[in-house]
């Protein structure tokens, strides 16, 4: 756990660095980059708001990967389950006329459902006939597209743009006046306190529940698992069943909170974006939001140094990759890290063996 | 331990330049045609004679010299030979024949929150003339045009609402502008039948939205017109009329090309954004191979993009609409205190904000000249072309 945070913190340390050489090398001052970077997300409340709205569905897509990763599956899917969890939630929210906090729960409800609908093929597939989660989620991915892509335009369409849903009404939304007055006027919403909540809840459960440990044991060691007695199937597709309803969460926080309706012909950048946050935070629940948060600040923060510096989006938009590359390839700092502890420990073995041979050496003579 | 350091090091920094190598080609590849734009073109400015010129109601009086000028991208890059691209090389060319200072901004996403962050961002940077290509900035504009209300909006192909509203709320802070593609399209269907002389030709959309539709049915009237009056004998039929769903999906922009010209389909109208790109790429693999295929092309002068390796184009012409000269005018129609605030101004034949490129090296002169004469008329008034579906295909 601990080694883990300084593996994590290496990865963005390096990553900053990389990208500080890459704005040196373009002939742009790295430290007001970064400098208007961190102003960009943090300088005033309403940035620091926007700051945690960015975050909160990467929190949910990054919780819904780490989850999968935690039971030894791969869920690529979560940008199809984000879309169609928000479409599900869309749905409800425009056809029902309920109290705001009647409404929401059965929103998060339908949306947990039709996300937990995307990803629970897969994991039968991968249950029954050991089809790779990897190829059936991520075609999940486009049939989710596509689905949602006719349904929004049969049954939600907005009357004033074709490529949009309707505009959720006010009680149909997770937006709340105190959270957007406390943060002056940010779009900030109670995505983010739903995401703290699922943080813990699935913290929880994979930590110290009988059924979270069999889903751990099923993805260590499937023969093993089974051998020990535990439905390995059964627990396959609730693991994907579950990382799909919260990545459907997601959508409801993304298509609900943050946005009002749902634009078609997009697949959610923010499904993929789930990976590298899952890989930063070590898929461990609280690293995950904590990693979400600082993916968040990059995102809202980047334009902001596009506006006061010269640096091209393009080159902001490298830096972030940078960093999500060297968060990806964390196991080789992992193993850097190991390998460096390993010589030392051999070199004072050396040392010391040197050091009997002499004595020994002295002995003799 | 001291020399790995150096070693990760060392690897870091020549991971990073490399990267940065890469970024910078990019970057002058994105610039370079940027010099030799059709901006350049700017001899009439078409707002001028538009109706722009009349400018009682504008509350910018004075001139304004010392402002910058800020931009939001839509989704896609800046290169994406469409919106992004006419607006951004207009806005540079304006900015530096007036001497401004200028900026794009690319959102994270496509939210109204995305855009107006974005917005924010500029705002707060001291970019307060800000144009937003696209549609999809309807909202956000609708909203912006009210939060900063010392700051410029111009909006290219739509015009600030509310959300589930169609009513438009232009703000005297605020321009939305509009194009005639529905011209564009007649005068590309007109030329594409008047080279063709007989054959088959089909129409791949991006999503069906009614820029695209309106592209879509200019583009059959065209041909109708050639056919009824010009002796022409082009036919398109119903299945060759294709709105693919997306204007990203450049695989599947290939395989509808593929499929329309397997069927006998000589030339294919691309509105399309990245599907059409897919088009380009399928009518130049066969062009290579000399097969008798092309493709018109949309927005911009696609010419240079679907060039051969014998330095011949499979782009027929362009049905364009001038972006760039629109995003052009607004900028120095502010430097001569002249911003048509609170306008909804129509891009047409009339004012020259629609219509084929200047040079088409595969039209012939005759085609050329026939155009010419019919594109007088349209601007004349003597031709009308609907800008309804009626009962044209899709």
């Amino acid at each position: 756990m601990k080694n883990s945070l300084i593996i994590s913190l290496c990865a963005v340390v390096f990553g900053l660095l990389a990208g500080a050489v890459l704005m040196l090398a373009t002939g742009h001052n790295a430290v007001t980059g970064y400098s208007y970077l961190f102003q960009g997300g943090l300088k005033n409340p309403e940035r620091i708001g926007n700051t945690f709205a960015t975050a909160s569905p990467l929190i949910f897509s990054g919780l819904a990967v780490a989850f999968a990763f935690r039971t030894g599956l791969f869920n690529i899917g979560v940008a199809g389950q984000l879309l169609v969890g928000g479409f599900c939630a869309s749905v409800v929210g425009l056809n029902l006329d309920l109290p705001k906090v009647v409404l929401l729960p059965i929103m998060l409800i339908a949306g947990a459902l039709g996300g937990a609908l995307w990803s629970v093929i897969p994991g039968l597939l991968k249950a029954r006939f050991n089809v790779h989660e990897v190829v059936s989620s991520i075609m999940m991915n486009w049939v989710g597209f596509w689905t949602v892509y006719y349904g929004v335009q049969s049954y939600i369409k907005n009357p004033s743009s074709e490529t949009e849903s309707k505009q959720l009404p006010e009680a149909a939304t997770l937006k709340a006046h105190w959270m957007t007055d406390l943060f002056h006027g940010s779009y900030i919403n109670l995505g983010l306190l739903v995401a703290v909540v699922v943080v813990i809840v699935v913290a929880f459960i994979i930590n110290k529940t009988t059924f979270g440990y069999e889903l751990k044991a099923v993805g260590h060691n499937r023969d093993a698992s089974e051998y020990a007695g535990i439905a390995v199937n059964r627990s396959i597709v609730f693991s994907m069943a579950i990382s799909g309803a919260i990545a459907g969460l997601g959508g409801v926080a993304l298509y609900a909170g943050n946005a009002s309706n749902i634009q078609i012909g997009i697949l959610p950048s923010q499904g993929f974006d789930g990976i590298a946050v899952s890989l930063l935070g070590a898929n461990n629940p609280l690293g995950v939001l904590l990693s979400a948060i600082f993916f968040g600040l990059l995102y809202s923060g980047r334009g902001f140094m596009n506006a006061m510096t010269d640096i091209p989006p393009e080159i902001a938009d490298s830096i972030i990759a940078i960093i999500i590359y060297f968060s990806a390839t964390s196991i080789m700092i992992e193993r850097l890290i190991r390998w460096l502890i390993r010589r030392r420990a051999n070199a004072k073995l050396n040392a010391s063996q040197d050091g009997k041979v002499k004595s020994s050496h002295v002995e003799h003579d | 331990m001291r020399k790995s350091a150096v070693l990760l090091a060392i690897l870091t920094l020549v991971f990073s330049v490399l990267a940065a190598c890469g970024k910078s080609n990019n970057n002058s590849s994105v610039s370079s045609p940027t010099a030799s734009s059709p901006a350049a073109t700017q001899s009439a400015s078409p707002a001028a004679s538009s109706p722009a010129a009349t400018q009682s109601a504008s509350p910018a009086a004075s001139a304004n010299t010392n402002f910058q000028v800020g931009m939001v991208t839509d989704s896609g890059t800046i290169d994406d030979k469409s919106f992004n691209q006419g607006t951004w090389e207009g806005l540079q060319k304006a900015t530096q024949d007036l001497g401004l200072k200028d900026k794009y901004l690319k959102p994270a996403g496509t939210t109204e929150a995305d855009y107006l962050q974005e917005m924010g961002n500029l705002y707060d940077a001291g970019y307060k003339f800000i144009v937003t290509p696209g549609f999809k900035f309807e909202t956000a504009i609708y909203a912006a045009q009210d939060k900063y209300t010392d700051a410029k909006f111009v909006l290219i192909d739509g015009s600030p609402h509310k959300a589930n509203d169609t009513t438009a709320v232009v703000k005297p802070n605020t321009v939305s502008i509009f194009f005639a593609e529905h011209e564009s399209g007649f005068v590309a269907g007109l030329a594409t039948a008047l080279q063709l002389k007989e054959g088959e030709v089909g129409f791949i959309g991006g999503m069906e939205i009614p820029p695209v539709q309106k592209y879509n049915w200019g583009f059959q009237q065209g041909l109708k017109y050639a056919n009824d009056n010009l002796g022409t004998k082009v036919t398109i039929k119903k299945e060759n009329v294709i709105y693919q769903g997306t204007f990203s999906d450049v695989a599947a922009g290939q395989q509808i090309a593929a499929q329309m010209y397997d069927r006998g389909v000589k030339v294919i109208f691309a509105a399309a954004g990245g599907v059409g790109v897919g088009a380009i790429k399928e009518a130049k693999t066969r062009g290579e191979s000399g097969k008798d295929v092309w493709i018109v092309g949309v927005d911009v002068d696609q010419y240079a993009d679907g060039m051969k390796k014998d330095g011949k184009s499979i782009i027929l012409t362009s049905a364009m609409k001038k972006i760039d000269q629109a995003a052009y005018d607004m900028v120095k129609l502010e430097t001569e205190g002249k911003f048509p605030g609170g306008q909804t101004l129509m891009f047409d034949s009339k004012n020259d904000g629609v219509g084929l490129p200047k040079d088409n090296p595969n039209l012939s002169p005759e085609t050329i000249s026939k155009v010419d004469e019919v594109f007088k008329k349209l601007q004349s008034g003597e031709i009308k072309v609907a800008a309804e579906q009626g009962n044209l295909i899709k």
